[in-house]
């Protein structure tokens, strides 16, 4: 944390760095001020300065402000500056050099010059009277100023600090921490983060990871417990967070005086679908040292129909389809159902579905009623059979047709813990799968409080694709926005990252309560959206370096720069290089290596054995099981849930009528 | 002006008759011709006046500048005898290698001035308790109490509280002067003997209400092209006591505009060979045509470190003395 203001007795006046001026044509107002500087100045762009009326502070000196403004503290974040001379008229500076250039510096006296800055007023001490800035001295602000400023110390200071650091606001050689409310950046007062940049500056995906670390180790714990869901959508971006990443005696030192231990995560979960082979992982952490910490995610019946609308498009859901679909969800699936042709049916796989779909045809055919079976029409049933029996094929490894699902451990999220999940490397249609049906979960297991976290951060890169301002209104983009503007009541929040904050959807972008702007591109920064930036800011942003940021806070009035150490986590691209993703394994090895993961002291050959000549999808579902119940004999229950070896049956020869008259007898 | 009101609210309660009036150029710097005895001037460096092409030079890595101004505005009448409050100012400011200026020196002044007879002791006592100081103009010669000869007396003085103080901090400048520092004096160098003999004090005079030459010589001089000088003469008599060498020198191409375009005079102490010191000031002085002053209305003439000096006092000057650029009424032809 930071000092509180002091001023000791023996403390010097502080030395001013500017002056504040006010003409006609430029006054100084409620919420703006201008002030100058000498030429070489520390002062620039983003720089956070305060303004004395007089006083204290003002050594004694008397002129140029009015009564009652001693005492009067202004502070005020610089937006704008301008340098000028006395030239009255560029012509001048030609005539004074003859039109050579190379003259003009070589004119003995520098003209007089100016930097005169404009500056948005942070907050004012007292807050009533709300006055114009008194015409006081400039000072750069020191950690209490900052604190003071940025309206920190309401949530920075006291018995039940909200705290988390984000960054350090640096500027003439001072550096002081600056701060987010916790209870506006996870609720419940306000929530949601977003964060805009360009890509390529591992600026996005870095700034996150060393959010939710600082989340994780200064989350105040009268708030309760949080944990984090990152959807890795690109690469292996988020696929080491577990791992240490190199890091630079100035990031450690950052991180020192942000009060944030410089280490990785300690809890991660990853979680990834297979590929379509059904036993590797499509992730690309997949390195023999890390694999075993991949985590399946297998979806059945069950757990996707619920989601039908996200798997099928509009045309394939009408309102009969729906209906048909609602009929199964709720009458049919997971439990005991006859289908009114004598059959009795426990729907639980794609397998099951797809049984009773034939017993439903076979029994309307059998029966003649007709093209009705249970007030819906036969076309409907094959319509929606058609399209549902689609997706485990659509979305291979992710789905499965039968066999058990492995899932997100619904109920027993852990505290500061990270869930991984990849889908990276799964179709689009996969990830609208996945995104929907955990965002669901999320909200469905904390409005019911049964989680297991009090609150969820979850991360979605890309919003420029999931949540566009135009185009279709999706599932995913539905989903996104509920959890913008129902979230926090939740403690469902939302960290959102884009390269184009103008091409995201108004309601998601404007329901982010802390905004987060990294280096931006100039045609982006020339939208509506960025008109409230002064042009100067606009520059500063437009060439931020790496690990730079403008953060706006509802407790900021006004965008803060500061600077974040890089994330002690192994970045992805690195993470790959050190980890490089093993090949795919043969059918077998890969049956192996699932199962090793859950008895290590399991002998490889054993499992080779018993899957020898077995069908594959009799393997998988077995390996399933197995994942699923996690016994402690893995073997046996493998063993068991493979089921007895059948011989297979040779095909026996068919008696065949010999032709009356073969036909090379035939003369033709 | 910390606490005027208050005397001059016991002024006008004595009697005086308010009044605002800012006389013409009582901002600036007037020439006064006509007041200065006739100089005498002998060529030192040719035997006749010659014209010489400047030799390019660079500064001298220190030179200091030194100027001064003057304001002043009628406050009240006592009959039809004006009062005046003044604000007289000097500054020397310092140009180091890096080409900026600095303030070395600066000192203000502000007086009440009025006619001797106009100010009884207890006007006085009220006035001097405000922190002014009050100056007695000189008595009207004619005694006629004629207005304008007595706004004209009330100049004079106030052009002599400035003139004493550019004098003094002149004096005080030169004495700090390092080895190869160079004090450039907005004005002649012979208001002050301490400046008139010092070997690295220049007088750089723009405004030639005084000539020092005469037929052909005059002609010659004013009448130098761009990038020239003449031969020095040397200066007896005139505003000062203490000899000076002298010089025309011009910065700008007058061909086409005024004579006096772009000429000034130069005045140094007097040396022992004045022929050998012209060339290297003239080539330095005349590098100094950039910076240009303009939009100056005498950039042609006045020196951008000169300027700056002027503006820096003007900076530092109270506001009230200047007629105010925003009035609702038109100027006055009093």
């Amino acid at each position: 944390m930071i000092e509180r203001p002091s001023q000791g007795p023996g403390d010097l006046p502080p030395v001013p760095v500017g002056r504040v001026v006010a003409t006609e044509q430029k006054p100084a107002t409620p919420h703006q001020f201008h002030f100058w500087t000498a030429t070489e100045t520390t002062v620039g762009i983003g720089a956070i300065v305060k303004v004395q009326g007089g006083g204290t502070g003002d050594g004694g000196r008397v002129g140029g402000r009015g009564k009652g403004e001693e005492g009067r503290v202004v502070y005020g974040v610089v937006t704008d500056g301008f340098a000028y001379s006395d030239l009255a008229s560029p012509l001048h500076d030609v005539i004074g050099a003859e039109g050579d250039p190379a003259r003009a510096r070589e004119a003995p006296t520098a003209r007089a010059e100016i930097r005169l800055w404009t500056a948005a007023v942070l907050r004012q001490i007292p807050e009533e009277p709300l006055q114009p800035v008194p015409l006081g001295d400039v000072h750069m602000a020191s950690d209490a100023d900052v604190a003071q400023a940025l309206r920190m110390d309401a949530y920075l200071h006291g018995a039940r600090p909200t705290a988390i650091p984000v960054g350090l606001y640096t500027s003439g050689g001072l550096e002081s921490p600056v701060y987010l409310d916790a209870d506006f950046l996870v609720g419940p007062e306000a929530a949601h983060l977003n964060i805009s940049g360009v890509s390529g500056l591992a600026t996005k995906t870095s700034a996150v990871e060393f959010l939710m670390g600082a989340i994780f180790q200064h989350f105040p714990p009268h708030r309760g417990s949080v944990a984090a869901v990152c959807f890795n959508v690109k690469g292996p971006d988020l696929l080491f967070l577990d791992q240490p990443g190199a890091l630079e005696d100035e990031d450690r030192r950052r991180y020192a005086r942000l009060a944030v231990d410089p280490a990785p995560f300690e809890r991660v979960r990853y979680f990834a679908p297979f590929k379509a082979d059904g036993v590797n992982l499509n992730t690309l952490r997949t390195n023999a040292e890390l694999a075993g910490t991949v985590e399946p995610l297998v979806w059945g019946l069950t757990e996707v129909l619920d989601f039908a609308e996200v798997l099928l498009n509009r045309d394939d859901i009408d309102a009969k389809a729906d209906a048909f679909i609602d009929f199964l969800a709720d009458r049919v699936v997971r439990r005991d159902f006859e289908d009114g042709f004598g059959g009795r049916h426990r729907v639980e796989t794609f397998a099951d579905l797809e049984r009773l779909f034939r017993s439903i045809f076979d029994g309307l055919e059998m029966a003649g009623r007709g093209d009705i079976w249970r007030t819906h029409h036969i076309a409907t049933i094959r319509k929606v059979r058609n399209r549902l029996g689609n997706v485990s094929t659509r979305c291979k490894g992710l789905v499965t047709d039968d066999g058990p699902s492995s899932d997100l451990p619904w109920g027993k999220f852990a505290d500061r813990t990270v869930y991984v999940i990849d889908v990276a490397n799964v179709d689009p249609l996969g990830q609208d799968l996945v995104f929907a049906r955990v965002v669901s979960g999320l909200r469905e297991h904390l409005e019911r409080r049964d989680l297991g976290v009090d609150a969820v951060v979850v991360f979605v890169d890309e919003l420029n694709k999931y949540a566009p301002a135009d185009g279709p209104e999706t599932y995913v983009k539905k989903m996104l926005l509920d959890i913008s503007e129902r979230g926090r009541y939740l403690g469902l929040v939302l960290f959102g990252a884009e390269q184009f904050r103008s091409q995201v959807h108004r309601r998601v972008v404007g329901n982010a309560a802390t905004q987060v702007f990294g280096r931006m591109d100039a045609d982006e920064l020339a939208t509506p959206g960025y008109q409230v930036l002064s042009p100067a800011t606009k520059i500063k942003l437009a060439t931020l370096p790496i690990g730079e940021l403008m953060v706006r806070h509802p407790h900021f009035t006004q965008p803060i720069f500061v600077r974040f150490p890089r994330p002690a986590v192994l970045r992805g691209r690195d993470g790959v290089e050190r980890y490089p993703p093993a090949e795919d394994l043969p059918f077998e090895e890969a049956v192996v290596r699932q199962l090793a993961r859950l008895d290590p002291g399991m002998r490889p050959n054993q499992v080779k054995d018993l899957i020898t000549d077995r069908d594959e999808s009799d393997v998988r579902r077995a390996l399933g099981a197995v994942r699923r119940e996690r016994p402690v004999d893995v073997l046996a229950l493998f063993r068991k849930r493979l089921g007895s070896r059948v011989a297979p049956e040779g095909v026996r020869e068919r008696a065949a009528v010999q032709p009356l008259n073969p036909i090379a007898e035939e003369p033709y | 002006m910390t606490g005027r009101r208050d005397w001059l609210t016991a002024l006008y309660a004595a009697g005086i008759t308010p009044a605002s009036f800012v006389p013409d150029a009582s901002a600036g710097r007037v020439a006064d011709p006509d007041e200065a005895p006739a100089p005498t001037v002998e060529l030192v460096e040719d035997d006749e006046l010659q014209v010489h092409a400047l030799v390019p030079g660079a500064p001298p890595a220190v030179v200091a500048f030194l100027d001064g101004i003057q304001q002043w505005k009628v406050v009240g009448y006592d009959g039809v005898r004006p009062i005046a409050v003044a604000y007289v100012a000097a500054a020397v400011r310092q140009r180091g290698p890096d080409g900026r200026l600095r303030t070395a020196q600066w000192e203000a002044r502000e007086l009440v001035v009025a006619a001797p007879d106009s100010l009884d002791d207890a006007r006085r006592r009220a006035i001097e308790a405000a922190g002014l100081e009050v100056v007695s103009a000189e008595a009207d010669p004619a005694g006629a109490g004629q207005p304008g000869q007595a706004l004209e007396s009330l100049r004079r003085e106030v052009r002599r509280a400035r003139q004493t103080l550019e004098r003094d901090m002149g004096r005080r400048a030169v004495e700090h002067l390092a080895k190869d520092e160079w004090l450039v004096v907005d004005g002649q160098l012979a208001i002050s003997a301490a400046l008139a003999r010092h070997p690295r004090a220049i007088g750089v005079i723009k405004s030639h209400g005084a000539e020092f030459l005469e037929g052909r010589h005059l002609e010659r001089a004013l009448t130098v092209p761009a990038a020239h000088r003449t031969s020095v003469f040397r200066v007896h008599g005139g505003h000062g006591r203490t000899e000076v060498d002298s010089w025309y020198l011009r910065l700008w191409p007058w061909e086409g505009r005024d004579l006096y375009y772009g000429l000034i005079r130069i005045e140094v102490a007097r040396g022992p060979d004045p022929g050998a010191r012209a060339p290297g000031i003239s080539g330095w002085l005349f590098a100094e045509r950039a910076t240009l002053s303009a939009p100056d209305a005498r950039f042609d003439r006045l020196l951008y470190p000169i300027h700056d000096v002027e503006t820096y006092l003007r900076s530092r000057a109270p506001g009230d003395l200047l007629a105010s650029p925003a009035s609702r009424l038109p100027r006055t032809g009093t």
